[in-house]
C-alpha cells in the first residue's frame, strides 16, 4: 500500500504546469525570474521551490539535438537517508508513501540536507524562525484521497500516480511495448534501496550527466541510511565493552596500589 | 600512593599571580566584544543575512571548528582520566585536573557554539524527549550533553574543594568512579560517532576522506589533539601563570603523543591502500591532504618519537603540540568542508560574521580557562 509517481520524461513537454501547481497548493512565494542558459526555470530548488523541471540537451543520432525535461523534487525514498540522520524523527516516512517532515520537532541542524544523496531538503535561509523545506507528495492531498497537485494538472500524461508495484508493472510494461524510445532502466526502482519516484528516460541518466544536479547514477542499491543503522547498532556494544574494561581496570589498579600499601606497612 | 609534594611538583612555583592587563589578554578581549556583536547580528537577522550558508553547503565553519574541532581538542580530560585510572600511569596525575577543566571549558564552547548555528537553537533539549535512536546525530547529542554534565560535576568539586565544602565534596568523591568510567564511555561513543555522521554522505567527499574507517580515525585523532592540547596548555599557561612546567612530565606526555599520530597515521595509509585511493596528485584537495597527512601526522609523530631532543626542549614540544593539534583542525575542516569542493556548483567562505562569533568563541574559551585556573585548585591531588 505504498503510493508512488512514474514520472515519463519521453512524455513531458516540458510546460511546467506542474511547478506552478505545486507553488500554488503550496502557497509558496512568487518570485522575480531571470532567463538561464538552459530553460530551466528557477534556478535552483530552494524553501519556496519543491519542484522543478531540468531541460536538458543531449546529442540524438543524426547530428540532431534531443531534450529531455526532468522533473525533479523530493524522491520519498523507501529508506530515507534524511530520516534516519535526524535527531529528532522530525522526517518520517509514512507508510503510504510520502517522506512528510513536522515542523514542531525540527531542531535547524540541517543534517538531513547533508545527508541526502538527492539534495533535496532546503532551508529557509532568510526566515528568523528557519525550518526545513521539500515537497510532501501532497501527503494532505493524499489524505483526503487526490491525487498530488503534480499529477493533477500535468496535461501530457507524464506524471501518474499509483500504487508502487503497479506503476513499476507499467513502466515495464511501456519499456517492452516500445523499446525504442526508451533506455532500459526505471531510475527510482532500486536505486538508494528504492524511491517512490520512477522516472523513465529516453537517455540513459548516466549519460545525462545529473551527477551534481541531484540524479546520481553512484548510488547503489542500498539505502544511504543504512550506514547509521549499521553504525548504531554496533555503539551499545563498544560502550559497554569499553565501560566494562575501564571499571574492571580501575578497580583492579586501586587493589594493586591497596595491597603494595599494606606489604610497605608490614615490611 | 603518590603523595601531595609528589602531585604538586609538576609547578614548582605554587600559588597564584595576578591577573593583569598583558597584551593577549587584551586581544582577547577585543575578539571577544567583536564576537559578541556578530553573535548577536545573527540571532536579529537570521542564518541567511549573517553567514554564507546555503543550501549547498548547510553546515560551515561553526560545525568545522566550533563543534567538531571544539570537541576533538577538548578530548584531553578523558584521554588523561584515562591514562591515570585505566592505565595506571599515576605521574600523569598533575595533569588530570588542568586536562579536565580545558574539556569542561571546551564543551561549554562547543554547545553555545551550537546554539548559534542551530537554526531553532532554543530546541536544543528535543533529543532529550524526541527519540531517533537509528541518527547517529541523536547519539552525539545525548553524549555531548552527559559528557558536559560529568565534567561540570569535576568542575564543581574542584570549587566546591576551594570553597571548603568537606561535606559535598565527600558526596561528589563517593560517585567519582562513575564519573571516570562515564566519561571515558561517552567520549568514545561521541568521539567516534562524530566522525560515522560522515558516513552517509560518501558519494559526496573527497575519496581522500570518504572512508567506512572514519568513527575509528575520529577516535584516534581526537585523542592526539586531546594530548596536544593539554602539553599545550601546560607550557603556554604555565608562562601566563608564572609557573615553571615540569617539561620532563611533559616530554614523556609528548610520547604519548607520538604514539597517537603514529596510530593514526597507520590507519590512514592502511584505509588509503585498502581503498585503493589514488593519493599521487596535484589538486587542490591532494595538496591539502599532504598537508594533513604528512605536515601535521607524520611529522610531529617523527620529531616527537625518533628525536628525544626536539621532545625534551620546551620550544620543540611547544611546536609540535601545537603542529599536531592543527592537524587535527585541518582534518575536521577536511572531512567537513573542502571534500565536498564542486560536488554540486555552489561556493562557501565563512563570512566576516562567522569568522567573528569563532574568534570570539576562541577568546572566550582561553579566558574563561584562564579565569578559573587561577582559582581552583588544579594542582591539588586528586583522588
Ligand atoms: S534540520 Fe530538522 S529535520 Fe533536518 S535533521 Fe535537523 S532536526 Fe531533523
Amino acid at each position: 500500500m505504498t503510493k508512488a509517481m512514474l514520472i515519463d520524461t519521453t512524455r513531458c513537454i516540458g510546460c511546467r504546469s506542474c511547478q506552478v501547481a505545486c507553488k500554488s497548493w503550496n502557497e509558496l512565494p512568487a518570485e522575480k525570474t531571470a532567463f538561464s542558459e538552459t530553460g530551466s526555470n528557477p534556478r535552483h530548488l530552494d524553501a519556496s521551490n519543491f519542484t522543478r523541471v531540468l531541460f536538458l540537451e543531449s546529442p540524438a543520432p543524426g547530428g540532431a539535438v534531443r531534450w529531455s525535461f526532468v522533473k525533479r523534487q523530493c524522491m520519498h525514498c523507501l529508506e530515507p537517508a534524511c530520516a534516519s540522520a535526524c535527531p529528532v524523527g522530525a522526517l518520517e516516512k509514512l507508510a503510504t508513501g510520502p517522506v512528510v517532515y513536522r515542523d514542531d520537532r525540527c531542531i535547524g541542524c540541517r543534517y538531513c540536507m547533508l545527508a541526502c544523496p538527492f539534495q533535496i531538503p532546503k532551508y529557509q535561509w532568510s526566515a528568523r524562525v528557519p525550518y526545513v523545506r521539500k515537497c510532501d507528495f501532497c501527503a494532505d492531498r493524499q489524505a483526503l484521497a487526490k491525487k498530488p497537485a503534480c499529477v493533477e494538472t500535468c496535461p501530457g500524461e507524464a506524471l501518474r500516480f499509483g500504487e508502487r508495484d503497479q506503476l513499476l508493472a507499467e513502466a515495464h510494461r511501456r519499456m517492452k511495448a516500445s523499446p525504442g524510445p526508451y533506455a532500459p532502466e526505471v531510475y527510482g526502482e532500486r536505486t538508494a534501496g528504492g524511491t517512490s519516484m520512477l522516472y523513465l528516460t529516453a537517455v540513459p541518466f548516466q549519460a545525462l550527466g545529473l551527477h551534481h544536479r541531484g540524479f546520481r547514477t553512484d548510488l547503489g542499491e542500498t539505502a544511504v541510511g543504512q550506514a547509521s543503522q549499521a553504525w548504531m547498532s554496533g555503539v551499545p556494544w563498544v560502550a559497554l565493552a569499553v565501560g566494562a574494561l575501564s571499571t574492571g581496570l580501575y578497580h583492579l589498579n586501586q587493589r594493586r596500589h591497596r595491597v603494595k600499601e599494606q606489604e610497605e606497612k608490614g615490611d | 600512593m603518590a603523595t601531595v609534594e609528589q602531585v604538586g611538583s609538576a609547578f614548582t612555583e605554587p600559588g597564584s599571580s595576578p591577573a593583569g592587563t598583558s597584551p593577549w589578554r587584551l586581544v582577547a578581549y577585543y575578539f571577544l566584544a567583536t564576537g559578541a556583536i556578530a553573535g548577536a547580528a545573527r540571532f536579529v537577522f537570521g542564518l541567511g543575512a549573517t553567514t554564507n550558508l546555503n543550501d549547498g553547503y548547510p553546515w560551515g565553519l561553526w560545525i568545522s571548528f566550533d563543534v567538531l574541532t571544539g570537541v576533538a581538542l577538548a578530548a584531553g580530560g578523558f584521554t588523561l582520566s584515562a591514562i591515570v585510572y585505566v592505565f595506571d600511569l599515576k605521574e600523569f596525575r598533575p595533569l588530570l585536573r588542568p586536562a579536565k577543566l580545558s574539556a569542561f571549558v571546551g564543551y561549554v564552547m562547543v554547545v553555545l557554539g551550537l546554539f548559534f548555528d542551530l537554526g531553532l537553537p532554543w530546541r536544543l533539549w528535543h533529543p532529550l524527549v524526541m527519540w531517533n535512536p537509528r541518527s547517529v546525530l541523536f547519539e552525539v547529542s545525548w553524549c555531548v550533553m552527559l559528557y558536559t554534565t560529568v565534567l561540570a560535576l569535576d568542575v564543581l568539586t574542584m570549587i566546591l574543594e576551594a570553597r571548603e565544602e568537606e561535606r559535598w565534596v565527600r558526596i561528589l568523591r563517593s560517585i567519582y568512579v562513575a564519573l571516570v568510567v562515564a566519561g571515558i564511555v561517552l567520549s568514545t561513543m561521541h568521539q567516534s560517532s562524530l566522525g560515522a555522521m560522515y558516513l552517509l554522505m560518501p558519494e559526496k567527499m573527497s575519496t581522500l576522506w570518504a572512508t567506512p574507517a572514519l568513527g575509528p580515525l575520529f577516535y584516534s585523532s581526537a585523542i592526539a589533539g586531546g594530548l596536544a592540547v593539554v602539553i599545550l596548555e601546560a607550557l603556554l599557561g604555565a608562562r601566563a601563570r608564572r609557573r615553571t612546567p615540569d617539561v620532563e612530565l611533559l616530554s614523556s606526555l609528548g610520547k604519548g603523543l607520538a604514539a597517537a599520530l603514529l596510530v593514526t597515521f597507520a590507519m590512514r595509509v592502511t584505509d588509503l591502500y585498502a581503498r585503493r585511493v589514488p593519493v599521487w596528485s596535484f589538486d587542490g584537495p591532494h595538496l591539502l591532504f599532504y598537508l594533513e597527512l604528512f605536515g601535521t601526522v607524520a611529522l610531529p609523530a617523527a620529531l616527537l618519537g625518533f628525536f628525544p631532543a626536539v621532545r625534551q626542549g620546551r620550544i620543540g614540544l611547544t611546536w609540535c603540540a601545537g603542529l599536531s593539534a592543527f592537524g587535527v583542525a585541518l582534518n575536521r575542516f577536511n572531512v567537513s568542508l573542502t571534500s565536498y569542493a564542486g560536488y554540486r556548483d555552489f561556493r562557501y567562505f565563512p563570512s566576516v560574521a562567522e569568522f567573528a562569533v569563532t574568534l570570539g568563541f576562541i577568546s572566550l574559551a582561553i579566558l574563561a580557562f584562564d579565569f578559573a585556573a587561577r582559582r581552583l585548585p588544579l594542582h591539588a591531588p586528586t583522588p
